[in-house]
């Protein structure tokens, strides 16, 4: 089962707030990511933790998140470790080059980058996919005078939703099939395991293509056709919105107030 | 009432013709199962139901719409829903409600007539405890019941079902052909394609396909009483069927034209009794 970042449904706060409002405050929160100083963004991401935590999401499910792009992570602390331009005072600890400013920058920007993961998981798996795309859709919305088909745009974003975990479960099974077989990715050299890969992907592709040939034919069938549509969920801005919109304000008004002071 | 005149069909231009003069009439309320081998054509003439595939030659009409004419297309979606054979392909929602709301959603309905109808769909195929469930999270039987939900939210007059129990479990399949005769009950024209002999016994009426054409029409009793015709095309019959046939080749007096279980009890009692 993947479930990772998929929306499970629940009852606190959080699950009751307005997408729109959600969606919003999950864009703020990563411009002030990437913007501000470490001490405020090591207090962000606590309080990012804390509030996945006492919402349902567990330590594993964010591990889970975390894990397929642990590769680009090592990335980021490496290039921020081996490239580190400001090393005033650096201790150089190898003939690498690698200075403790470094692997400081390092580790902030690899704190930034699972701060950001944490608030997407927040956001994807307190909102129901349906209001998700509702709330995209409520933005995108002046765009329609620029002819962008945004009611299309709605429905690719639902269907991606949909078929992202289908196609890494997709992708599992084949595995399991080459490794059934006595092949798969685990336990040959490099170049058969680039052929097992390449036939991995070519698995993905296949299944992919002929999926979305049948899925475009159900569609059909239940009277799709491009344009527009309405949709089961109304959104409401309510009185718990309005609070939780002042609550975070004032706690962004307090963050950029001590990245100020700090810088 | 649903008609087919002479409807040929190929996929290709150069290719061999999937359907090849098929002349068919389906009533308002009638349940009918289509059986034949594989690449006979079942397929290709459901999807012509919905007007998902157009007769090259012929003509298809769904309560009087041609489904030749783009702007009655719409119309017919409504009138018949289509339950595909694999319902992961099939649904597009995330979520199960989500999924259901679909189709009134392509209807453009207003957003409370899409939430009165997802929640009588629900209700209807019995799910309704699994609306905020992930579809990822649920089993095949479950994802089968939802598609049905999901065609259930259009209210269509006849419901086309593609083999709806195929890679299911006993209990998951009998729950599925529960919910598809609750649906007969209540007036849904049921057309469904199986290659389960026991469930097309069942129905009012068993269309045979053969390469294209229709090859037998009529009751169960009438169809599986033509024996060697169906070996023809290697159909074989309902065990029942068979059982009592072989009986009969054993010396004793039992009917072979008998198709359900409960029938097939009677005479062997009657038999018991006798001696």
């Amino acid at each position: 089962m993947y479930d990772t970042g998929t929306f499970i449904a629940g009852q606190t706060l959080i699950y009751k707030l307005d997408p729109r409002v959600k969606l919003a405050f999950t864009v703020t929160l990563s411009i002030f990511i990437l913007w501000a100083s470490p001490l405020p963004i090591f207090s962000l991401g606590v309080i990012l933790l804390l509030t996945a935590l006492t919402n349902g999401i567990t330590l594993r499910t964010v591990g889970q998140s975390v894990r397929p792009l642990l590769l680009f992570i090592i990335l980021i602390f490496l290039a921020h470790a081996l490239f580190a331009s400001e090393v005033e005072g650096a201790l150089f600890v190898s003939y690498l080059g690698i200075s403790l400013g470094g692997i400081q920058g390092g580790f902030i920007a690899v704190w930034r980058f699972l701060c950001l993961i944490v608030a997407a998981v927040l956001l994807t798996m307190t909102t129901a996919p349906s209001r998700l795309v509702a709330a995209i859709k409520y933005f995108l919305h002046p765009l329609k005078f620029l002819r962008v088909p945004v009611e299309d745009i709605a429905v690719m974003i639902t269907l991606a939703l949909r078929m992202m975990p289908a196609l890494l479960l997709q992708k599992k099974k084949i595995e399991r099939a080459q490794i059934a077989r006595g092949g798969g990715l685990r336990r040959f050299g490099l170049w058969v395991r680039a052929k097992y890969f390449l036939s991995l992907v070519l698995g993905v592709l296949l299944g992919t293509f002929r999926r979305a040939d049948e899925l475009a034919l159900a569609m059909e069938a239940r009277a799709y056709a491009r344009g527009e549509r309405t949709s089961a969920v109304e959104l409401k801005i309510r009185q718990v919105d309005y609070l939780a919109i002042l609550l975070f304000c004032l706690m962004i008004i307090i963050f950029i107030a001590l990245n100020l002071f700090l810088s | 009432m649903i008609s087919f005149k002479n409807v040929h069909y190929r996929y290709e231009p150069e290719g061999i013709e999937a359907l090849r003069g098929v002349s068919l009439e389906i009533k308002d309320h009638e349940h009918v199962v289509l059986i034949g081998p594989n690449g006979c054509g079942k397929t290709t003439l459901i999807q012509h139901l919905n007007a998902l595939l157009l007769p090259a030659v012929g003509s298809v009409t769904v309560d009087g719409l041609d489904t030749q004419q783009a702007h009655n297309h719409a119309k017919i979606r409504t009138l018949v829903g289509m339950v595909f054979q694999n319902p992961d392909n099939q649904i597009i929602g995330t979520t199960v409600e989500e999924d259901v709301a679909f189709g009134p959603e392509n209807l453009r309905l207003p957003p409370a007539e899409i939430r009165k109808r997802v929640a009588e769909a629900l209700d209807r195929a019995e799910i309704g405890d699994l609306s905020l469930r992930n579809i990822e999270n649920l089993s095949g039987g479950e994802k089968r019941l939802v598609a049905i939900a999901g065609v259930l939210a259009m209210r269509p007059r006849y419901i086309a079902f593609d083999e709806p129990t195929a890679f299911l479990d006993p209990a998951a399949a009998d729950r599925v052909l529960e919910i598809i005769d609750k649906l007969r009950q209540e007036g849904i024209g049921i057309i469904h394609i199986t290659h389960n002999m026991a469930q097309a016994a069942l129905a009012e009426r068993v269309v045979v396909m053969n390469r294209g054409i229709i090859f037998l029409d009529g009751t169960p009793r009438e169809i599986f009483g033509k024996a060697d015709e169906l070996q023809q095309i290697d159909i074989l019959l309902p065990q029942v069927t068979q059982i009592l046939i072989k009986l009969r080749k054993s010396g004793l007096p039992v009917c072979t034209d008998i198709v359900n279980v409960d029938e097939a009890v009677g005479q062997i009692q009657g038999l018991i009794k006798k001696a």
